[in-house]
């Protein structure tokens, strides 16, 4: 294996006859923020679990930091689950400190970076507050500061945005960006489309346990037909005979005017489509040229459970 | 190791230093301190029972008098030890001089104090001794006054007119006047009709009984004391119309055949049973019952914590920084600890006690003390107090595991709660027959192993069954631990709780 900060070989979990994860492989670069997206049940949990050696693979390798296994490195490494807690009766300072402690900290260290953190994101007055008395958005923060406390090397967050206000989760992408520009390795599973797309260098796709995508945003939208919205009083079938034409769906019904989203292939160009339609002497009152967005390459891929797996080309023509 | 320590040290501390465990602490013996205080008081404002006695025989009313002063002058002397213990410093009292040094509470010892001068000689026999500020010593209240009753009763003719007369008054209808003028409620009121007697002395026929009225059932002392001073008058009188002199008759039941205990197993200066011995028969039998209410309690703690801990979803996290291994041992470790703490607490504080006390060997604690530091016993218990700890406390982390909430917990604590208080009924056969049948059972038990080599410590039990039970138990300790570590690893991340029927399969899987 290569000195890559993580990096999975053909690994498969299966518990009893149900495979979680099937022969899973994909590799994140030192510095990267890499989005793991996936359907709920598709395997993301499971998968991060196995990185931090929580569980154990059934087949396949896995490098983390240059370990066969996390745990010997676990003090270079963050970890926020997807479902996270904090003991009631602690208060926030002591829950920040107790954690970084595990993770190999002195305790005076500890201590000082837990006030040091809270104070700098707002919660200083809280330092001393039991974290039951602790709002669902501040024991979110704390649970996070808890993470990033002894300065991991790598960052792996489970669903970090779920079940935050919008103000926390600007907060959120605003750390996650401050620690990539801290130098740091950062691996974080979402629903949120939009989060991916702002924040990630690359990503991986997972349904039913199985890789559908690995890529960047653009080589995705590389692996799509690209998409133009028109507006005009032509019908369909007008714009179904023109060449470079994949497929034409009605978006809207206007009466004289009909909205359409017509998807071109590959290699074919909007210009061209712009001069077939003058040359059939049919009318546009709207031409827009549009990229798939991660949304839809998401639903595409993983959306619809029924979809038989990518079956090499685009998974690996993304690769 | 670091990290099993650090996790040990939270879960100690959530306990030990939380507001509810330092309560306790502080309250226990302010409670007990209150208590015996509390009792004190209440015996010293008992209030005094007013009596009467309408006695057609003019005999017996004395006889009850007698015994009242009786039972006062024993209860005097009691207090008289009593006062000694809390006020003077044990070594200067084991020099007293005989009579009014501490020593058994008996009628012939009230003889000696009356002679040697009572207690204001004693009093001055102690005043050297006594520490700073201690205060005089004062004989506890008069329980009973017999006092003679409405005028009417002096004139009655019949035991039913008595009982006529004195029913307003035992009926709280009416107060009678007590000897100092002040009206009082009835207590109670005997009836001696004429010709109450011995049965020897009537010929053989059955003398007619003497009656006791009152309407409080429950205190019986009065009941009690008008009985016995019935009785020995009898007695007296049986022994009188048998050539003996009526006193000689208390001489004799005064007697206490001298007899000692010895054990076989010591050579014959030392074989005589002292209170230590004694104490240290009890002590496994305390020991064993100290250690199933630890472990039950205990048990709670992993359990509730447990649950806590997979219910709040801490436990991902934990695991992120520790192997779950490394969990459990720090879990074990801390809450093993507070298990340890409370009675350690209570032991030193009770050495410390009786060391600022000055309370020697020759009573109750130094007895306690000594049975404990002096025999291998707390070696023993310790031992197993960490065996039966093991091999409970994995059952309650396994169940906290593969529950999400104490409602989840309760189908499997049902049979655990059987399991662990079962032997309870046997302890009494064992204590009794430390080497019979269902002892040795008990011990070839391994979950019951270390409650029944407790209770057989003091017995001398054959060595080679007690090596090989523990053996038996320590080989059955670690196939259960890593049976139940399995179900602790595999269940702790499940989000939702296993059914019952699925524990099996998590117990067999290697990982998870």
């Amino acid at each position: 294996m290569t000195d890559l900060p993580v990096q999975l070989e053909n690994v498969t979990k299966r518990y009893g006859a149900f495979t979680a994860v099937d022969d899973l492989s994909f590799a994140v670069g030192q510095g990267e923020i890499y989005g793991f997206l996936g359907p709920n049940g598709a395997g993301k949990t499971t998968t991060l679990r196995m990185l931090l050696d929580i569980v154990q693979p059934t087949e396949g390798r896995i490098s983390v930091l240059g370990s066969n296994s996390a745990i010997s490195v676990r003090r270079r490494i963050g970890y926020l689950p997807e479902e996270r807690g904090l003991y009631r009766k602690m208060k926030a300072a002591d829950s920040i400190a107790y954690f970084a402690r595990l993770r190999g900290l002195s305790g005076a260290t500890a201590k000082k970076r837990a006030y040091a953190l809270l104070e700098q994101f707002g919660l200083g007055d809280f330092a001393r507050s039991k974290c039951e008395a602790l709002s669902k958005g501040m024991a979110q923060k704390v649970q996070l500061l808890a993470t990033i406390a002894h300065e991991p090397e790598l960052l792996i967050l489970d669903e970090p945005f779920s079940g935050l206000d919008p103000i926390n989760q600007q907060t959120l992408e605003e750390l996650i960006a401050e620690q990539r520009a801290g130098g740091r390795t950062i691996i974080f599973s979402t629903h949120v489309m939009q989060h991916a797309e702002r924040l990630c260098d690359r990503f991986l796709i997972i349904a039913k346990g199985q890789k559908r995508f690995e890529g960047t945003l653009s080589e995705a939208r590389a692996g799509f037909g690209r998409h133009i919205h028109v507006r005009s009083p032509a019908p369909a079938a007008a714009f179904e005979a023109f060449s470079g034409v994949l497929s034409v769906r009605l978006e809207r019904s206007g009466g004289e005017e009909n909205d359409y989203d017509i998807e071109l292939a590959e290699n074919a160009d909007p210009q061209g489509f712009l001069h077939q339609a003058v040359a059939a002497g049919i009318v546009l009152t709207r031409f827009e040229q549009a990229g798939a967005t991660l949304h839809d390459i998401f639903v595409a891929l993983a959306g619809d459970e029924a979809l038989a797996p990518l079956s090499g080309v685009r998974a690996e023509a993304a690769e | 190791m670091k990290q099993v320590l650090l996790i040990a040290w939270r879960e100690y501390k959530q306990y030990v230093l939380s507001r509810g465990f330092l309560i306790f602490l502080v309250m226990f013996p302010l409670g007990l301190a209150g208590l015996t205080a509390a009792m004190g008081f209440a015996e010293r404002s008992k209030p005094s029972r007013v009596f009467v006695v309408y006695d057609e025989t003019g005999q017996y009313a004395d006889e009850i008098d007698r015994e009242i002063t009786r039972r006062h002058a024993l209860a005097t002397l009691n207090a008289w030890n009593v006062y000694l213990a809390a006020y003077a410093p044990a070594a200067a009292v084991e020099a007293l001089p005989a009579p009014f040094a501490p020593d058994g509470v008996s009628d012939a010892r009230v003889k000696e104090i009356e002679e040697a001068g009572g207690y204001a000689a004693a009093e001055a026999a102690v005043a050297d001794i006594l520490r700073a500020g201690a205060p005089a010593f004062t004989a506890p209240r008069e329980q009973f006054e017999r006092v003679a009753g409405p005028v009417a009763l002096a004139v009655a003719t019949s035991v039913e007119e008595a009982e006529t007369i004195l029913r307003p008054y035992l009926l709280d209808e009416r107060n009678i006047i007590r000897a100092d003028g002040e009206p009082a409620p009835l207590f109670a009121a005997v009836l001696i009709p004429e010709g109450f007697g011995a049965p020897a002395l009537n010929g053989g026929e059955a003398p007619p009984s003497a009656q006791y009225w009152s309407r409080n059932l429950t205190d019986t002392a009065l009941e009690d004391l008008v009985g016995n001073a019935l009785d020995a008058a009898l007695k007296r009188e049986a022994a009188e119309a048998l050539g003996l002199p009526r006193a000689a008759l208390d001489d004799v039941a005064a007697i206490a055949a001298p007899f000692e205990a010895y054990r076989p197993d010591r050579e014959a200066e030392e074989a005589q049973l002292d209170m230590q011995d004694r104490i240290e028969t009890l002590m496994p039998a305390a020991l064993t019952y100290m250690l199933l209410v630890i472990i039950f309690g205990v048990g709670n703690l992993l359990l509730t914590n447990t649950i806590e801990e997979r219910s709040n979803k801490i436990v991902e996290i934990l695991l992120s920084s520790v192997t779950a291994d490394q969990l459990m041992m720090g879990k074990l470790i801390g809450i093993a600890a507070v298990g340890l703490t409370m009675p350690a607490i209570f032991l030193f504080g009770g050495l410390a006690g009786s060391a600022a006390l000055g309370v020697g060997g020759a009573n109750v604690m130094g007895s306690v003390f000594a049975s404990l530091f002096t025999s291998p016993l707390l070696l023993i218990y310790l031992f197993y107090f960490f065996c039966a700890y093991a091999i409970f406390a994995m059952i309650f982390l396994a169940i906290g595991a593969v529950s999400n909430s104490l409602q989840d917990a309760q189908s499997y604590m049902g049979p655990v709660m059987l399991l662990v208080f079962a032997p309870l009924p046997f302890m009494i056969m064992v204590f009794e027959n430390p080497n019979g049948f269902i002892a040795s059972l008990l011990t070839w038990i391994p979950i019951y192993t270390p409650y029944a080599v407790m209770m057989r410590a003091a017995a001398d039990p054959p060595l080679w069954e007690i090596v090989g039970a523990t053996a038996f138990m320590l080989a059955f300790a670690i196939v259960l631990v890593r049976f139940l570590g399995r179900i602790f690893r595999n269940a702790i991340l499940q989000s939702s709780p296993p059914k019952a029927r699925e524990v099996w399969r998590l117990a067999r899987q290697d990982a998870a």
